[in-house]
């Protein structure tokens, strides 16, 4: 059966609500709503494959500085984001890290590495 | 007082940083930054998710990140810093007064002074929510500290009032954190944030976002137990019969920042009542000599990219100032707000320098045309309170559109008229 698909740009203010519709092979036959080509762009894109950086903390071993900020290292399937959460429990990072020190590489098999967002001297 | 100091810099966060480097880089020889805190650095270590340094940089940076180049560009430049200092009191005469453990009572008279104290949030007392007065009632950038900072996650089930960016964020980063966001409640029929964050933050989590409803009374007695949610009219009053119970262990507020000025007004700086911080000229400079003031103490910006240019420019002229002992006010002509504009910074230019004007729409809308002078200049497909609009106008063109000292700034409908 035929579908569609509902995406808003995130490209400006306009946020348009871009429709998507798909035949029952999933290609795409037609969208509508986009003011720009960037946006139709944007949304097939976002459709196809949604990413997003995702950040969190991880822990340390020292109460007076208890967590490190991460970040992944480029942006992931956005499917992938409750499982990097799940791998970051359990983790303990000791001093020194220096900003861009991968804390966990390859992280749930996103092919990119969750590494440090600050300096830690400790 | 035997010390001489060309700027201080009161504030240390990413206004205080640019303002201070920048006034190295003009050439003032001694910049000291003025920081109650332990540590130069303001917010942005807890501001831990990306979206940072897009424009400054083209670099998609998180808060540690953006933070961590200027810190270093300051050591670089020679700023000074005076740490666990409070000022006390901004005088005649630009004449600080500070308190520190260490270094005891002290006065200095810089050269000339940058307000760079950046915001703080609204809070419950502003907000006048009947209810109770239980724990679990926390600013959303109290919540942000807590979680991102202290790793301590204060509450299970959230409800969040106000859309503004810091509320949306934490909706997703406590979500990941295994808490429950039953709803973001929005007075306004539209989002206070980010479109990229609506998206970003509610949409891929499923976290509800009820336009047009607020938040009527906050229930439980020790502890937050819930809230009772209700819809608003067009008026922002409640609706009879629209309320219900939303069952929460803590609520976060979001809903607007204020620009910290108690040391401006002891200086006797004129503010803007709309904006809420100093009326400025496009140097930057306040209505009393010497006082220069940048980021979000003078408008609270939608990103720090905005805030680190704003404060650079005060920052160099703070530096032109202590090295000429004066700079006048470029008060010749008035920017004034006009059509569906709710303000514009700077409040007053010379109308003889390339200008960059700061605006916020009152209202959302499609096909807007921004107009200077009542001359068409620019057309926008949409216009949000959320989104600042930011216009560069070069001095060549500037004289067509003032006139008796006027600079008139609209931002009505396009001349097709049409609402999409």
């Amino acid at each position: 059966m035929a579908a569609s698909e509902t995406v808003i740009c995130i490209g400006c203010p306009l946020g348009c609500r871009v429709v998507v519709s798909l035949d029952k092979k999933g290609n795409v036959t037609r969208i509508k709503g986009a003011q720009c080509k960037q946006g139709e762009r944007y949304v097939l894109k976002e459709l196809r494959e949604p990413v997003r950086t995702l950040t969190t903390t991880v822990r340390t071993m020292d109460d007076a500085y208890p967590l490190l900020p991460v970040r992944t290292t480029r942006p992931v399937l956005k499917t992938l984001m409750a499982d990097i959460m799940r791998e970051t429990v359990g983790v303990r990072v000791k001093p020194p890290v220096r900003c861009g020190k991968v804390i966990i590489a390859d992280v749930a098999g996103s092919g990119a590495d969750l590494a440090a967002t600050t300096d830690w001297k400790g | 007082m035997a010390e001489r100091i060309d700027v201080a810099v009161i504030g240390a966060g990413p206004a205080g940083l640019a303002a201070a480097i920048a006034a190295r880089e003009q050439g003032a020889e001694r910049v000291v930054i003025i920081k109650r805190s332990e540590r130069l650095g303001g917010l942005l270590p807890q501001c831990i998710h990306n979206g940072f340094g897009l424009l400054y940089f083209g670099e998609d940076m998180t808060g540690p990140e953006y933070e961590r180049v200027f810190m270093r560009r300051a050591e670089k430049a020679g700023v000074e810093a005076r740490l666990e200092t409070m000022v006390l009191d901004l005088g005649e005469g630009r004449e600080i007064t500070a308190a520190s453990s260490r270094h005891g009572y002290m006065r200095f008279r810089p050269g000339a002074v940058v307000l760079a104290m950046g915001c703080r949030e609204r809070a419950r007392g502003t907000l006048g929510i009947p209810g109770g007065r239980p724990s679990g009632v926390l600013t959303a950038g109290t919540c942000q500290r807590y979680v991102n900072i202290e790793g301590y996650i204060p509450g299970e089930r959230f409800v969040i009032l106000g859309s503004g960016d810091i509320g949306m964020i934490m909706a997703r980063r406590l979500t990941l954190e295994g808490a429950r966001v039953e709803a973001v409640v929005e007075i306004m029929p539209w989002p206070g944030g980010l479109i990229r964050n609506e998206v970003q933050c509610l949409h891929d989590f499923g976290i509800p976002l009820l336009l047009e409803h607020t938040v009527t009374f906050v229930h439980g007695e020790g502890r937050i137990a819930g809230v009772t949610v209700a819809r608003v009219d067009a008026e922002r009053r409640p609706v009879p019969g629209t309320e219900r119970f939303v069952p929460c262990d803590c609520l976060l507020l979001s809903a607007g920042l204020i620009p910290e000025n108690e040391l401006s007004l002891k200086a006797g700086v004129e503010l803007d009542p709309v904006t809420g911080g100093p009326v400025v000229d496009e140097n930057r400079q306040t209505r009393v000599p010497g006082i220069f003031a940048g980021g979000n103490v003078v408008q609270v910006h939608d990103l720090v990219d905005w805030v680190s240019w704003e404060a650079e420019a005060a920052g160099r002229a703070a530096a032109r100032f202590a090295d000429k002992g004066k700079m006048p006010f470029a008060g010749k002509v008035r920017v004034s707000p006009g059509e569906n504009v709710k303000y514009v910074v700077p409040q007053y230019i010379s109308g003889k320098e390339d200008v960059t004007l700061h605006l916020r729409v009152t209202r959302p809308g499609r096909k807007a045309a921004l107009r200077l002078g009542g001359k068409a200049w620019k057309r926008f497909r949409s216009v949000r309170p959320g989104e600042m609009i930011i216009e560069k106008v070069p001095v060549a063109r500037l004289s067509q559109f003032i006139s008796g000292g006027e600079l008139r700034v609209d931002c009505g409908r396009g001349e097709t008229g049409e609402e999409a």
